[in-house]
């Protein structure tokens, strides 16, 4: 009998153990619900704010493909840019990212979450839909996508109520650097406040 | 000066100064596509009354939002508001029929007809209870439904209308003109009224924004890139109709 790779790749994964599958959106919807409850054990505890937004940066960090999301939003830029300019952007992009969602989440509480849909995007991932309520207000609609290129489910972007956080960020980056004269300098200028 | 004459001075005086953005040449492709993908050629203009925009908000609008969040108490709001939204309903059921869905359409009028009555004229939102959820239709979406696509051509930021597109920005007067509430009556009081209604409906809905727009002013780069990408996605998602405008509370202890 010939086996065809796939089928051969198949039974190797089952035969190591671990599902090879990629794009599964119950490993991605399982992700995300363990990446939510660490995230609500850090924001309903009593540690202090800074310390909470640190906790929280440590979870994104962790969960977020912070590399794959800073070349999207660069887009043609990335391959034109140097080594070095890479380095700083790279560095300058984390650390906004970062600070803007612990930012964003960083002072909730009492946040209660439900993974409801996983759906398959094709190469980009999977999709996973929750619903995030806060005490007293209507529920907001998170919808996360879930990179498995890396090997392992990482977030590659975040859609608030029908807003991709990665394509507004791409637009303002494209922006930025139009009005710089095509410079990648002028990023660092618009955050450097001019020095 | 006629004002019609003098805003189009103004208009043609703006582009003279400004400019258009230049096409990328051909030797560049992918600065060619992001130039299309942008959609914006007007931009230098669009900044211009961006800033207008902005001052405005800044001196005028939000502190009437902030004003009005702070004297009305939310569950006055939240009956206001629902008024509002009921007014818009016969709108969005001509529109849906127009769109080719005539049982959307049909539930439209039922919720508008059980929110008049059981709900007194609107103040409540019985509807969604007995599982009518609210939808809201224009005719830039039906544009965008009959063309088949979501681009509405050129980006425009228009003055205090803010962010819009040629569609979006040709429909605006068809969605007047197709309102059944600027078919009755006629005087000075009703004109009062509908005048009214435009100033609460805008203040309303700014309120309502106060905290998104803060939160994307202060974390983007570049807040009118920023603003024109949200408001294309947001309309590609309402023409779509993959959003659900969630029924308005009544008690909320922000």
């Amino acid at each position: 009998m010939v086996l065809s790779r796939r089928t051969l790749i198949a039974a190797l994964a089952i035969a190591a153990g671990r599902p090879a599958r990629a794009n599964d959106p119950a490993t991605a919807a399982a992700f995300i619900e363990t990446r939510g409850r660490a995230l609500k054990e850090v924001l309903d505890s009593d540690s202090p704010l800074a310390e909470k937004r640190d906790r929280v940066a440590a979870i994104l960090r962790e969960a977020v493909d912070v590399r794959g999301v800073a070349q999207f939003v660069l887009g043609r830029h990335w391959r034109t840019a140097s080594e070095a300019e890479r380095a700083e952007y790279l560095s300058l992009f984390e650390a906004t990212l970062i600070r803007n969602l612990s930012a964003r989440f960083g002072e909730l509480r009492g946040l209660r979450f439900a993974v409801t849909r996983a759906q398959p995007r094709g190469e980009e991932g999977v999709l996973v839909t929750t619903m995030v309520e806060q005490p007293g207000q209507a529920p907001v609609q998170l919808d996360w996508l879930v990179s498995f290129a890396s090997g392992r489910p990482l977030i590659v972007d975040l859609v608030a109520e029908g807003t991709s956080l990665r394509i507004t960020q791409r637009s303002e980056y494209g922006a930025v650097i139009q009005r710089g004269g095509g410079r990648l300098e002028s990023l660092c200028w618009m955050r450097c406040g001019g020095s | 000066m006629s004002r019609p004459r003098l805003i189009a001075h103004a208009f043609a005086l703006a582009l003279v100064v400004s400019g258009c953005a230049t096409v990328p040449p051909q030797s560049d492709p992918e600065a060619r596509a992001e130039y299309f993908e942008r959609n914006d050629p007007l931009e230098p203009l669009n900044r211009a009354v961006f800033a207008f925009n902005e001052a405005f908000d800044h001196l005028l609008f939000r502190p009437a939002a902030e004003t009005y969040r702070t004297l009305v108490p939310k569950p006055v709001r939240t009956g206001v508001g629902n008024v509002i939204d009921n007014l818009l309903v016969p709108r969005t059921a001509a529109n849906q029929l127009l769109q080719g869905r005539p049982d959307d359409a049909a539930k439209s009028i039922a919720r508008f007809l059980i929110n008049s009555t059981l709900g007194v004229l609107g103040i409540f939102d019985v509807a969604s209870e007995m599982g009518l959820e609210p939808q809201f239709e224009d005719f830039g979406q039906t544009l965008a439904v009959w063309a088949g696509t979501t681009n509405g051509g050129p980006f425009l930021m228009l003055p205090i209308l803010g962010p819009s597109t040629l569609r979006d920005a040709f429909a605006l007067p068809i969605d007047m003109a197709m309102d059944p509430w600027n078919w009755v009556g006629q005087g000075d009081q009703v004109q009062a009224l509908r005048l009214g209604r435009y100033a609460v409906q805008a203040i309303d809905g700014r309120e309502q924004l106060i905290e998104p727009i803060d939160a994307l002013r202060a974390q983007s780069l570049d807040f009118y890139s920023a603003l024109r990408s949200v408001y294309l996605q947001r309309r590609e998602r309402d023409i779509r109709n993959e959003g659900r405008p969630a029924a308005r509370r009544f008690v909320d202890d922000r």
